[in-house]
């Protein structure tokens, strides 16, 4: 039973991992794009 | 919205390749992901919190902006060597002449600019105005390096109008390219935040 217990901390810990580094990468590739692009559709007006 | 459009586009068919394989989905192999935080935060800050945005003068704005995208060559840079990451670069660069020699920001011209709001709208920005979100008013001959100015655009024809630089081109097909080509380097741990 404990066995089992540390088994699935274990793969919803690894999961967890793989997930948050999946979202990290993409969140930065959006952020990098953001960043260094500046196509326009007009959405924002002036100041 | 193009560019993150040519990223989740990327991302799709990466996935969707590396399931007709049988393989595991491996994302590029980032390094000096910081630097973007870094980089885009402030940035951030400026441009999409309206409270901040209208408090900032243009000037410093243009300056934070210039300083970002400094930041941000410099994490494509340290990760040339990953495929599509050239053409981010190049794009990246070709934006950051552009914008660093009309004052940190992408200059687009009036008829360019009628394309995206209404001509009764347009004629209440004066020419040297800030349009948009990056973006400055200027008329052609007033720009410097106009080729690689916001001026490209959709048929007329298309719902959906956005006036993009040629380094938008190079980022909307380095982000693509990026994404669907499986990283080499697979039985490395990947780093993150390193």
């Amino acid at each position: 039973m404990k066995n089992k217990i540390n088994s699935l901390v274990l793969s919803v810990s690894k999961i967890n991992r793989e997930h948050i580094q999946v979202f990290l990468v993409v969140l930065s590739l959006a952020m990098f794009v953001l960043g260094v692009g500046a196509p326009d559709d007009g959405g924002y007006g002036s100041r | 919205m193009i560019l993150l459009a040519a990223l989740v586009l990327g991302l799709a068919v990466g996935l969707g390749m590396a399931r007709l394989r049988g393989q595991p989905y491996q994302l590029p192999d980032l390094r000096h992901l910081w630097l973007v935080f870094l980089a885009f935060l402030p940035q951030f800050a400026i441009l999409y919190i309206p409270a901040l945005r209208e408090q900032v003068p243009d000037r410093w704005a243009g300056i934070f902006l210039t300083a970002s995208q400094a930041f941000l060559l410099g994490f494509a840079w340290l990760n040339r060597k990953l495929p599509g990451m050239m053409a981010l670069l190049v794009g990246a660069a070709l934006n950051f002449l552009v914008m660093t020699a009309n004052g940190g920001f992408m200059p687009i011209n009036p008829q360019t600019a009628s394309r995206l709001v209404p001509q009764e709208v347009l004629e209440e920005i004066p020419i040297g105005s800030r349009f948009g979100l990056k973006d400055i008013l200027l008329d052609p001959q007033d720009t410097r390096f106009e080729i690689l100015a916001d001026r490209f655009l959709p048929p007329a024809w298309s719902s959906y109008q956005v006036a993009f630089s040629l380094g938008d081109v190079f980022l909307a097909v380095g982000v693509f390219w990026l994404l669907i080509q499986p990283s080499k380097n697979s039985t490395e741990p990947k780093r993150i935040l390193i």
